[in-house]
């Protein structure tokens, strides 16, 4: 496929597209805060909150930090925490998920959705995830992870391949890589669905 | 340079941060111990020699926004 041909596909489909795409992402950001707000009285860091989507959905006896690497977007979060007056939003940072500016075990909960496969350096933003969470807290990631085997999965992955760096998700990606050497205790992995497309894994941090 | 427009900019765009995010925030680069320059605007990290800018009470703490203080002088 040349680039011609890629681009009028994507004009086609692109509607139906960020359709499809806006409800599975939304679906895995549901669960995640869903899983995160059986317990109150937490502190939470939401790595990557973006535009501040998922803040109103938080208990609002949960303290959140979030940080993003992106002004603009930050600025959107800013102004939906004014508007919905949502006080349980304790700061708004911009931040290099790789290089948190957050001292060690500072947060109960940290989470992050649809960071890790957009990020340069996984690996390592994982060991700076788990530094600023406390010793026996958990750390929760929303992310697409390649299949590892053929399967319906792998199919609808094949299907939605044009649109992979539109998602920022790598083929390649898989959970086994991203934990590589870490020494995360993996609590649980809970795929979302429809499709599955993308999972909701619990770690926790060793101690305590 | 620093020019008065300068000051008067960085006070402008130094907003209130939370005093309990401010004590769980670090330096990113050493990890360190940070200063709040309210009148500026600014957290100080004395070890790396910069200062991240607060802007309309957003903290930006990336390395590369971060003024160089062996450039301008002291905080």
């Amino acid at each position: 496929m040349d680039a011609v041909s890629i681009r009028a596909a994507y004009r086609r489909y692109a509607g139906f597209y960020d359709r499809v795409f806006g409800t599975l992402l939304a679906s895995g950001r549901h669960a995640a805060v869903a899983w995160l707000n059986r317990r109150g009285g937490l502190r939470i860091l939401e790595v990557g909150v973006g535009t501040g989507l998922s803040l109103s959905d938080y208990r609002k006896d949960n303290r959140v930090v979030g940080i993003d690497l992106s002004t603009d977007m930050l600025k959107v979060a800013q102004e939906r925490v004014a508007r919905e007056n949502l006080a349980h939003v304790e700061g708004l940072l911009e931040m290099d998920a790789g290089k948190l500016a957050f001292a060690d075990g500072s947060f109960d909960v940290v989470v992050a959705m649809y960071v890790m496969t957009v990020v340069p350096d996984p690996q390592g933003t994982m060991a700076e995830l788990e530094r600023v969470c406390k010793p026996g807290g958990d750390i929760v990631i929303v992310n697409h992870f390649a299949a590892p085997r053929p399967g319906i999965r792998r199919t609808v992955e094949n299907w939605l391949a044009p649109l992979s760096k539109k998602l920022g998700w790598r083929p390649d990606f898989t959970l086994e890589s991203l934990l590589q050497g870490s020494p995360l205790a993996v609590q649980s992995v809970e795929t979302v669905p429809p499709f599955g497309l993308f999972s909701l894994l619990h770690c926790r941090r060793q101690g305590a | 340079m620093t020019t008065p427009d300068d000051k008067t900019s960085d006070s402008k765009g130094g907003a209130r941060v939370d005093p309990k995010l401010l004590e769980i925030l670090v330096c990113p680069l050493t990890k360190g111990p940070l200063r709040y320059n309210a009148e500026r605007g600014e957290l100080v990290s004395e070890r790396a020699g910069l200062a991240y800018p607060i802007r309309d009470g957003i903290p930006i703490m990336l390395i590369d926004e971060a003024r160089s203080l062996d450039k301008t002088g002291a905080a």
